[in-house]
């Protein structure tokens, strides 16, 4: 299935987007959380500190349905 | 003129009730850029060094910045500054809100005050009009009972900041309170506003503010405007501000949790950001031309005791009143944060003092008999009220701990210093430092102790590796000179950080407001300048060699992580110590941690040089010379 990444800050520039400024098309099978998809395209899980989909906050043990937009929010620089 | 500045600049002295306006010193302000420049170079030039912080002799400085009123995202930061009681070196702290701008449109870029009044007052200033009134009827109140009351004897278009009896009695970590949970919490700047008896300063402007190109102006902010409307960080930040890091920190291992003893809280789901949003969020809340609003409003019912509001608590406060004390309801965080707003205590120190009386409570250090019959468990809310109760009216033991944790573990002794969670007097930020060395340095080496602000590297310490210290102090320095230049300009740095809009661009709206021509390299001088002035102001007062005062508290390197995800880590004092000699190097100090006249005139601050010289502490020549270049932007291979 495919699912899209998006991201900014420095996070952004590991994501390697390709769609657009912000965002990253990902093939990735079924059923895999996003912890193990980032995992499977050189993303360190550390630097993310939770997804946002659809208006919610989802941790990295979600797994992602087919087309999904997915935004990864980096650690807050600090306070 | 039309530079970006108001024009005027407010003298009062408070003994004798004089008010001077006089006209902006324009080239203070171009030397030292405003906000935490002009903090760093008044309190130099007229503080006497053996000056009593809480004295007469010391100042109180109230100062917008370039960026503060000028509609460029983030610019509503206000900036207080003193010779701070708790780290007795140059104290600045900022708050976001709406009092920076009102100054501004009031015709003022900087007021300072002297001496002391002989009874409570509040200033008052009503665009031209500038008066010293009566404050007794306030004296006494909470700082959020206090502001709802003067908006209604004054209107609701006046923005105030207040101090609680805390700052009244002179608690150290005293902060400076506005719009009902904004605060300038760090360095007891509200213990300097409440020695001088002002319990709170009103402003109302409604004057324009002339900048050299406005259509210019108006184009860049535009611009700025509709990029971060695209943001990707944009959305989940207005909806969850920053109380959501909990979860990432907890799970990271840098979650302070009961005092410091170890960095992962078994029970974080109960007091994290989904428990604050789904459970306790009344509405958001933003300041001055800001459409992030990252403020969050919240409601707290805790049976038996009053339904309370408070903003908050954002991350600093989650994590240090949260699992720092062991809390496992986000109504009893939402309440801590509530009484600490309403006394106008720091949350930051004030959670860093409970939890160090919880320890010595756990160690039996202090005893019921020292509480009034209480005691200080961890997770008891009922504690924490009744100890806070004590130490805002320096009850018993409670007047230990106003001094904050450094002063409270002169007084107990028997090893407690090893736990006091300070450096430099400052109670340490909502981040465990020992298996994030950049981090911990950045407590280390922080002008006013352990406060995260001018430095926060913990991503930087997961990319580079966090049992490592290779490289962290060129980074470390950068970040001290980059993130307090947004406290000079007074601009939230929250845009930049979150939002991608780069120093470069904030430059820029610095030229177009004033007709400088400042490059970014050229303002991170000017930060590194008045970072070195700071240094030596505190050798100057201290009296000592700067390496005296740069070690954390005994437990970071002594006590490896127990439990979590950084079970069994930890730095080595070697590690301290080599962190320091590559940081004095780097910086151009010499082994002491004392700045070099080469350092110092690099910066053209000969003068300087010449009063550290005389005070016996310049740092002797270094060895192949000083770095041509100090600090270096993280370029992040790993992240």
């Amino acid at each position: 299935m495919v699912i899209y990444l998006k991201a900014g800050t420095q996070l952004r520039e590991h994501l390697k987007p390709d769609v657009d400024y912000y965002t990253r098309k990902v093939e990735t099978p079924e059923g895999m959380t996003l912890k193990q998809i980032l995992e499977s395209i050189g993303v360190n899980p550390g630097f993310v500190a939770f997804a946002y989909t659809e208006g919610k906050i989802k941790n990295l043990e979600y797994i992602p349905t087919e087309g999904e937009k997915i935004t990864l929010q980096p650690p807050v620089s600090g306070g | 003129m039309a530079d970006g500045f108001a024009g005027m600049t407010l003298r009062i002295n408070l003994s004798n009730g004089e008010i001077r306006k006089l006209p902006t010193d324009r080239k203070l302000m171009r030397d030292w850029y405003g906000g935490r420049g002009i903090v760093a170079k008044i309190c130099y030039d007229e503080v006497p060094r053996d000056a009593d912080p809480l004295g007469p002799d010391n100042v109180f400085i109230i100062t917008s910045g370039i960026l503060s009123g000028a509609f460029t995202p983030g610019g509503s930061k206000v900036e207080f500054g003193s010779v701070s009681p708790l780290t007795n070196g140059q104290g600045d702290s900022n708050m976001g809100g709406h009092l920076g701008p009102a100054l501004k449109f009031a015709g003022f870029d900087l007021v300072i005050f002297s001496g002391i009044s002989p009874k409570p007052v509040y200033i008052c200033i009503d665009n031209d009009k500038v008066e010293i009134r009566d404050a007794s009827k306030y004296w006494g109140m909470g700082s959020l009972d206090c502001e709802h009351l003067l908006k209604q004897d004054l209107g609701e278009d006046f923005e105030i900041a207040t101090i609680g009896p805390s700052g009244e009695r002179g608690i150290l970590f005293s902060c400076i309170s506005h719009d009902f949970g904004r605060q300038a919490g760090r360095t007891g700047q509200g213990a300097v506003m409440g020695s001088k008896k002002i319990k709170a300063i009103a402003v109302r402007g409604n004057k324009a503010i002339k900048v050299h190109n406005l259509e210019g102006l108006y184009k860049h902010t535009y611009d700025i405007i509709q990029r971060t409307k695209e943001h990707p960080n944009m959305e989940p930040w207005q909806k969850y501000g920053t109380s959501f890091f909990i979860r990432w920190s907890n799970d990271n291992a840098v979650m302070p949790t009961r005092n410091f003893q170890t960095t992962w809280y078994e029970d974080v789901e109960k007091i994290d950001g989904e428990s604050l949003i789904t459970k306790c969020l009344v509405t958001h809340k933003a300041c001055f031309g800001c459409w992030m609003n990252c403020g969050k409003y919240s409601k707290a019912v805790i049976e038996g005791k009053k339904t309370v509001f408070a903003e908050g608590p954002e991350y600093e406060t989650g994590a240090l009143c949260g699992p720092n004390l062991g809390m496992h309801d986000i109504n009893h965080v939402v309440y801590i944060n509530y009484l600490l707003d309403n006394y106008g205590m720091d949350s930051m120190s004030g959670g860093g003092v409970m939890a160090f009386a919880m320890e010595c409570f756990e160690k039996g250090l202090i005893t019921e008999k020292d509480l009034e019959g209480h005691t200080m468990k961890w997770g008891s809310i009922d504690d924490v009220e009744h100890f806070l109760d004590m130490v805002v009216n320096r009850r018993g033991i409670g007047a230990w701990f106003a001094g904050g944790t450094r002063k409270a573990a002169e007084k107990i002794g028997k090893g407690s210093e090893k736990f006091a969670m300070q450096v430099k007097g400052q109670e340490m930020s909502g981040y465990d430092g020992r298996w994030a060395p950049g981090m911990l340095l950045s407590y280390m080496t922080s002008d006013i102790g352990a406060h995260h602000n001018r430095s926060w590297t913990i991503t930087v310490d997961m990319a580079e590796g966090r049992e490592t210290t290779e490289g962290r102090a060129k980074i470390v320095i950068y970040l001290q000179h980059i993130r307090p230049l947004f406290d000079t300009w007074c601009s939230c740095r929250l845009f930049w950080g979150e939002l991608d809009i780069t120093p470069e661009e904030y430059a820029e709206a610095v030229n177009l407001i004033t007709g400088w021509d400042d490059s970014i390299d050229q303002a991170l001088k000017v930060s590194e300048k008045i970072w070195n002035l700071n240094r030596c102001h505190y050798l100057e007062r201290n009296k000592a060699n700067g390496r005296t005062f740069d070690y954390p508290p005994a437990r970071s390197w002594e006590d490896k992580i127990p439990n979590g995800p950084g079970k069994g880590k930890g730095v080595s004092l070697e590690q301290v110590e080599t962190m320091l000699d590559d940081y004095y190097r780097e910086r151009g100090w010499d082994k002491n941690g004392n700045p070099s006249r080469a350092l110092l005139e690099d910066l053209g601050m000969g003068f300087a040089a010449d009063n550290l010289e005389k005070a016996g502490f310049l740092g002797k020549p270094l060895e192949g010379g000083i770095p041509k270049v100090r600090g270096e932007k993280y370029k992040p291979k790993a992240f």
